[in-house]
């Protein structure tokens, strides 16, 4: 027999995803934004990179029953061994505990962690006087043996197995009392897949002030503190909402409070945590062909533990259509909607997986099957059935009937009714599971799983707008009653879905202090070019020329040119057809004066804030507010959106702005600073045509590489729309990174992920995602993080045949790449390829790169070579250029 | 031990189907089907269901081929199957499908969104185009096999009527026949015709080369269930009977409704066509006054006037008060019921012994209706007034049809309505939907615009999941702006609130505690309804 190679996928995992993706709205001091070597280390990089190199295989010792020996000897015609890889997502626990040693003398910090890996404690420290959220290293005398220095901030300290017989690793870190550590700082990486887990989001922080004395306040750095007289672990680290196993907030406080009134005897803590697992197990099936009644007998024995269902049929030729055998069946088979048997396998005697025997007539030559763990767990060859032939060769006897034992009935969840439909036998899978999952949805929503979620509302959306855009373009044979053929339709998430954007300044174009006047002669260019939006620079007063330090949010003279000059721009801007958008700096804003202390935190202008506008948890600024909502940027007050007063004058600004200046809609600064769902609240109030986030934190990499699966950094960003409700969309930071790797080192094959798709924002959410290869910050004359030199084009070609609504860097429309992405854009509108695209990616390999979109676009890039399928459509080529080529079908 | 229990019920159920004889009591089959064939997780609702439905013990004639049952207090996506109609030119007149791809994203799109299943407009002028009998059923076969294959259900609406406005015609055979004799469509008391569809007057004459219309739609109807035998009772599991303009049961007294924005006039009564005058007549000789036999009320405002400007409609001494008005509203009123008992019996000639349900459709004409007279009802051929209920004789026929009743307009709410249009869509639906109950009638939801208002959505949400037993929902229509961005999220997220109840009543944690409960609930049930 032909032996396949066997990927037995795992349909829908459904587990939430673990505790450090959760979204978190509070904040605590110690974030690590835009340090660069923070960022270029990727310390507060997620996990969820699932690379195993060396997965975790439980396998069930062969321990094979009386019966399978028989079949052994019976020298069956067919058998066959079929490997199956289950991914398993395997729970646990990691613990932090903090007492004395032995001697009673010195504390001890203790990590451990109860899931199998290569466990890294990834730690550094914060003294008492640092104002900062870096971190230090520990002092010497800290440092456990076997720890490595990561530069100059942070240690690495691999956690050992105890020796308590369970998989349990730990890490102890012996506490200097007499060093001025005001808390260690931590997060577990597991070396083995490379996934770093955090708290929710965040690093693990361990205050080791005293926490009594000072009434609960953790005011930063200069109150006094009486080291190890007390602890604190903050608040938030007992709020795990979501998380089951972990003692809820209010006990764990109390709990944490009563300790503090006695004598301090220790601290001890536990957070669940789950990490994806291989595990091997295989399904062997064997025929023989029963002598007396010349029937095929077929044994299908597993090692897969707990329940398995084989689901079943058999098929009278190879086109392998399911067809319902005739009785009698194994004990316990059910009939499933007319179409297959369902048969529990028996648990074996030895208790080590389970088997069973099928009976099947001669007429039939082949099996079929495919085995379900549970509801949402099917095990399938390589996508397809399980296909056992059954020729007719063999001819020894066997016993029938054995190796089934009177177990419980598997309940089976009965089917809903309307899902009862009928169907042609052929091709109908995929909407069925897809059905299941959408009854997943709607009614079983304590075991909902929310990426299936989205990814069912998503490919409806995108099935919506496939219909839409054909309803929409064909001639309408009838003009329906109430729809008087308006303007195209636009959500401020979305536009209209044909937005192709373009940044329309750089880092420098504040310098000649008419950078309206100028833009505004370039209107009709742009416009020809084929942009429909422009996105504006940030226009407020600004400490900075740049107008990133937003001053007085109502002085719209800055060094751009004056509130006239960008009334004149955006008029001619509209008048060529272009929408515009504000860069509305909302995270933060530079005070006018001083305060008594001489902190600069009081506001003037029309908005005369004071220090109760600025969050509280900036030591640099004493803000009165509240604590941020998300990440600080240090470099001025930040705002505290969490407030009424706050939330209801910028909403008045923004909708100023709108009404005076005529602006559209808003590509929103630093978004991480703020919690989306205060984004939201904004763009309800403004209601603009188009808006977008900058969420941008560091991708995730390993010793320095770029992780190929980059689903944490990317499903930061979606976390962030779905905070705002979908209500904006966000830079695609996720794809700018992969193409990065991608191109620079010729590795084309980042670019799809485990799943066939686009591996950025783009693949999971495409209408939300603004695609880019550079900006102002990244490239221009900061070049914080610039796109690989000369391999600008290959981007372009990329995110302008893609789904996603693509955005243009000012300085590469005005460059020597100006034809050449004008072809692009050319190509994209002719071909009406909008933000809800579907992408097919055709290749994906080392040295090439192809995808074929709304099946209308094909494009390659890479040294590689690929020709798009001529079997079913003509392609003609749209333009070819170094290491690119787009063909359109013709 | 349970089923004993609930079968006790059950007998007891029937018991009470033999005292009553003729009129056929059923418990709706939701009780019974569920306790006995699906006695697995959904076993605990409907025990708690059936205590409620018994201590109710409101009889519901339900009609035999429904697989659900009708009544239920707690409704969700499960009991109320929601259809999306199919565009109106999805079959184009040469017999191809319009726009296949997007039709085809816009099924699996339902499907994925848990809808039941789309309405299909067969039209006449299509299917049986070029000449009497020469049916053409390729282009609603394939299209039949794009939903059986999207695993949707089918709704079939057999379109005996044009829409001008869609440029969908009637037969050209019948066009041919219409312009040597346009008595055979409804006029005007100008004279002027109403050519989209058939007056009723013709209904039972030889006027088609020979042929009654009724004959001719019996026909289709034959040709349609023989073509379509393979989908009967699987995908397809509901017809609806065109019965008019529109597909509607009414008198085209408003050339067409809904057409401007603008406040709806009285309309015009459609009795001046040669065949309608001729029973007037007949009808005035028969009842001793022939005087009155001439034509309709001489004293009735024009189309677009208001109620007022004539003194047929006055609020207060109006004719239509009169003993004449008395005698013409009735008759008038009668011609369209008697129409709609041929239609609608028909049908169920034709389908009815098979496996899928039959509907009529019956307008919600809702302007004017706070006057005492109720004009816009009563050109249309409803003698539903102040004083009078014209609905239960609708519903009575539709009843004695064995026959579901389609009503649109679920999204309209009186407070959206324009003042000045007197109009009160949630009355005149309350009260159709009153006869309806009283008679036994199913009543099957449509909405009357695609609209992103959500005060629409949560007008058919509370109109579907409200007290009142709606079995299907039909949502109108799919198309450019269905899916338009603007709006597909509304109605996903109508869909997905229409799922809430169910999903918590499976969210609840302690299943067996639960069905403890219920077993002793059920019990007690069967006590009070032995009791009873």
């Amino acid at each position: 027999m032909s032996t396949v190679t066997i990927e037995p996928l795992l349909r829908y995992l459904r587990r939430e995803r673990p505790l450090c993706r959760c979204r978190t709205k509070i904040l605590k001091p110690s974030s690590l934004n835009f340090s660069p070597k923070l960022l270029s280390n990727g310390a507060n990089t997620s996990f969820c990179n699932f690379k195993p190199r060396r997965p975790h295989i439980i396998r069930a010792s062969s321990t094979d029953t009386a019966l399978l020996e028989t079949f052994k000897s019976t020298d069956g015609f067919f058998k066959e061994t079929f490997p199956l890889t289950l991914t398993q997502m395997v729970e646990g626990k990691i613990f932090i505990r903090l007492d004395k040693d032995q001697n009673q003398q010195c504390w001890q910090l203790s990590v451990g962690c109860s899931l199998p890996g290569k466990w890294i404690l990834h730690w550094g420290v914060s003294y008492v006087d640092d104002v900062g959220s870096e971190w230090d290293q520990p002092p010497k005398s800290m440092r456990p043996p076997g720890s490595v220095c990561i530069k100059d901030y942070a240690m690495e300290t691999p956690l050992k197995k105890s020796s308590d017989g369970e998989i349990f690793h730990e890490v102890k870190i012996n506490l200097d009392p007499k060093s001025s550590i005001a808390a260690i700082n931590f997060v577990l990486k597991d070396e083995e897949t490379g996934a770093w887990y955090q708290h929710r989001g965040r690093d693990f922080k361990m205050p080791l002030v005293d926490y009594l004395r000072n009434d609960g306040k953790v005011a930063g750095a200069k109150r006094g503190f009486n080291l190890w007289s007390g602890f604190f672990l903050p608040k938030m680290l007992f709020k795990a909402k979501e998380l089951p196993s972990n003692d809820q907030g209010s006990s764990s406080e109390s709990k944490g409070a009563t300790q503090e009134n006695r004598q301090v005897e220790g601290f001890y803590e536990e957070h669940p945590i789950a990490k994806q697992v291989v595990i091997q197990n295989s399904a062997t099936v064997s025929v023989t062909k029963c002598p007396k009644t010349a029937k095929n007998l077929l044994y299908l024995e597993t090692d897969l533990p707990g329940k398995v269902v084989v689901h079943w049929g058999v098929c009278r030729d190879d086109a392998k259509n399911w067809e319902i055998p005739a009785g009698p069946y194994p004990p316990e088979t059910t009939v499933f909607k007319n179409k297959a048997l369902r048969t529990p396998l028996q648990p074996k005697d030895g208790g080590n997986g389970c088997s069973g025997l099928f009976t099947l007539d001669q007429e039939f030559v082949g099996f079929l099957f495919v085995l379900k763990l549970n509801e949402d767990t099917w095990l399938k060859c390589k996508k397809n059935d399980f296909h056992i032939p059954l020729s007719s060769s063999g001819s020894l006897p066997a016993q029938p009937g054995q190796g089934q034992s009177e177990g419980a009935l598997v309940s089976e969840k009965t089917v809903e009714a309307n899902q009862e439909v009928s169907q042609t036998a052929s091709s109908k899978g995929i909407i069925n599971d897809i059905r299941n999952l959408v009854n997943g949805i709607s009614s079983r929503r304590r075991t909902k799983k929310k990426e299936a979620q989205e990814s069912i509302l998503h490919e409806i959306e995108k099935l919506a707008a496939e219909a839409y855009s054909i309803f929409r373009n064909s001639i309408p044979t009838f003009v329906s009653e109430s729809e008087p053929q308006e303007t195209p339709k636009i959500c401020s998430g979305t536009g209209t879905g044909f937005e192709i954007l373009l940044q329309g300044f750089n880092w420098e174009s504040h310098k000649s202090g008419r950078w309206y006047m100028e833009l505004k002669e370039k209107a009709v260019e742009i416009s020809s070019l084929g942009f429909n939006v422009i996105w504006l620079p940030p226009p407020t007063e600004s400490v900075s020329p740049e107008g990133y330090m937003p001053k007085d949010l109502y002085n719209l003279n800055s060094r751009y040119g004056s509130i006239d000059e960008l009334k004149h721009l955006v008029k001619s801007l509209h008048e060529v057809g272009l929408k515009v958008l504000g860069d509305a700096v909302l995270n933060h804003r530079c005070a006018h004066f001083q305060n008594q202390n001489g902190v600069w935190n009081i506001f003037g202008g029309r908005l005369n804030w004071d220090e109760r506008a600025i969050v509280a948890d900036d030591p640099h600024f004493q803000g009165r507010g509240n604590k941020s909502s998300g990440d600080n940027f240090h470099a001025a007050p930040n705002i505290d959106h969490s407030q009424d007063f706050v939330r209801k004058d910028l909403k008045e600004w923004l909708c100023w702005l709108r009404d005076e200046i005529g602006y559209d809609g808003w590509r929103l600064d630093f978004a991480r600073g703020f919690w989306g769902g205060y984004v939201k609240d904004y763009i309800d109030a403004t209601e603009p045509y188009f808006a977008v986030g900058e969420y941008w934190d560091s991708l995730s990499y390993t010793c320095g590489e770029m992780d190929h699966n980059q689903d944490a950094h990317r499903q930061r960003i979606i976390d962030w729309i779905n905070a705002t409700n979908g209500t904006a969309g966000a830079f695609d930071v996720t794809t700018k990174g992969i193409l990065h790797s991608a191109l620079e080192r010729c590795e084309y094959w980042r670019l799809s992920d485990k799943k066939g798709k686009p591996p950025g924002v783009v693949g999971w959410w495409p209408s939300r995602a603004v695609t880019f290869i550079e900006n102002h910050d990244t490239g221009s004359t900061q070049g914080h993080w610039r796109f690989p030199s000369g391999k600008e084009m290959q981007g372009y070609a990329y995110i302008l045949t893609h789904p996603g609504t693509p955005a243009v860097f000012y300085d590469h429309i005005f460059s020597h790449y100006q034809s050449e992405i004008a072809s692009l854009i050319s190509i994209r509108n002719r071909n009406k390829v909008h933000c809800r695209s579907t992408v097919k990616i055709t290749k994906a390999e080392r040295d090439v790169y192809a995808a074929i979109i709304d099946e209308k676009v094909a494009m390659k890039m890479g040294p590689g070579h690929y020709e798009p399928p001529r079997e079913s459509q003509s392609w003609s080529v749209a333009i070819e250029a170094k290491d690119y080529k787009v063909w359109e079908a013709s | 031990m349970e089923v004993s229990v609930i079968g006790s019920s059950q007998a007891t159920v029937c018991t009470s189907e033999l005292v009553h004889g003729e009129q056929r009591f059923c418990v709706p089959r939701r009780r019974s089907s569920v306790s006995f064939f699906h006695p697995g997780t959904r076993w605990s609702n409907s025990g708690l269901r059936f205590t409620l439905n018994a201590i109710q013990a409101e009889p519901f004639r339900s009609d035999n081929l429904s697989i659900r049952g009708c009544a239920s207090r707690s409704k969700s996506l499960d009991d109320v199957r929601l259809f999306v109609g199919l565009p109106f030119d999805a079959v184009s007149e040469c017999n191809t499908i319009n726009h296949a791809k997007a039709i085809s994203a816009g099924l699996k799109a339902l499907k994925l969104l848990g809808v039941e299943g789309v309405e299909m407009p067969v039209w006449w002028g299509i299917a049986e185009k070029e000449a009497m009998g020469k049916y053409k059923w390729e282009g609603y076969l394939t299209l039949a096999e794009m939903v059986q294959d999207a695993g949707l259900k089918l709704h079939v609406s057999l379109c005996f009527h044009a829409n001008e406005e869609l440029k969908i015609p009637l037969p050209e055979w019948v066009s041919r026949i219409g312009e040597s004799d346009p008595g055979i469509f409804f006029a005007d008391r100008s004279g002027h015709h109403f050519r989209e569809c058939l007056s009723l007057a013709v209904d039972d004459l030889p006027v088609l080369d020979g042929k009654t219309p009724v004959q001719v739609y019996q026909q289709f109807c034959k040709s349609f269930k023989s073509s379509f035998s393979g989908f009967m009772g699987s995908t397809i599991i509901g017809i609806k009977m065109g019965l008019g303009p529109n597909g509607e049961l009414r008198f085209p007294s408003h050339s067409r409704v809904g057409k401007s924005c603008k406040i709806l006039g009285v309309g015009e009564f459609q009795c001046y066509d040669k065949n309608m005058l001729n029973f007037l007549k007949q009808h005035a000789e028969a009842t001793g006054n022939p005087l009155w036999g001439f034509g309709g009320p001489h004293d009735a405002p024009s189309y677009d006037q208001m109620p007022n400007s004539n003194s047929f409609f006055k609020d207060h001494g109006g004719s239509w008060e009169s003993p004449y008005g008395n005698f013409f509203l009735s008759w008038y009123s009668s011609q369209l019921l008697s129409h709609g008992n041929r239609l609608l019996s028909l049908a169920s000639d034709e389908f009815g012994g098979s496996t899928v349900t039959t509907y009529g459709e019956v307008p919600l004409i809702h302007s004017l209706f706070k006057t005492r007279s109720h004009p816009c009802e009563l050109t249309a051929g409803f003698y539903n007034t102040d004083n009078r209920d014209g609905y239960e004789a609708v519903a009575e026929m539709f009843a004695r049809n064995s026959c579901k009743m389609i009503l649109p307009g679920m999204n309209l709410s009186d407070e959206h309505q324009p003042q000045e249009s007197l109009s009160s869509p949630e009355l005149l639906l309350a009260q159709i939907r009153t006869a309806c109950r009283k008679y036994g009638v199913v009543v099957s939801g449509q909405n009357s615009l695609v609209s992103k208002a959500s005060h629409h959505f949560e007008k058919m949400r509370k109109n579907v999941l409200g007290e009142n037993v709606v079995d299907s929902f039909t949502y109108q229509r799919m198309g450019a702006e269905f899916f338009s961005p603007e709006h597909f999220p509304a109605f996903t997220e109508f869909v997905r609130s229409l799922n809430l109840p169910e999903k918590h009543a499976d969210d609840l944690p302690e299943e067996e505690e639960e069905v403890a409960e219920s077993l002793q609930r059920s019990s007690e049930s069967s006590i009070q309804m032995q009791a009873a």
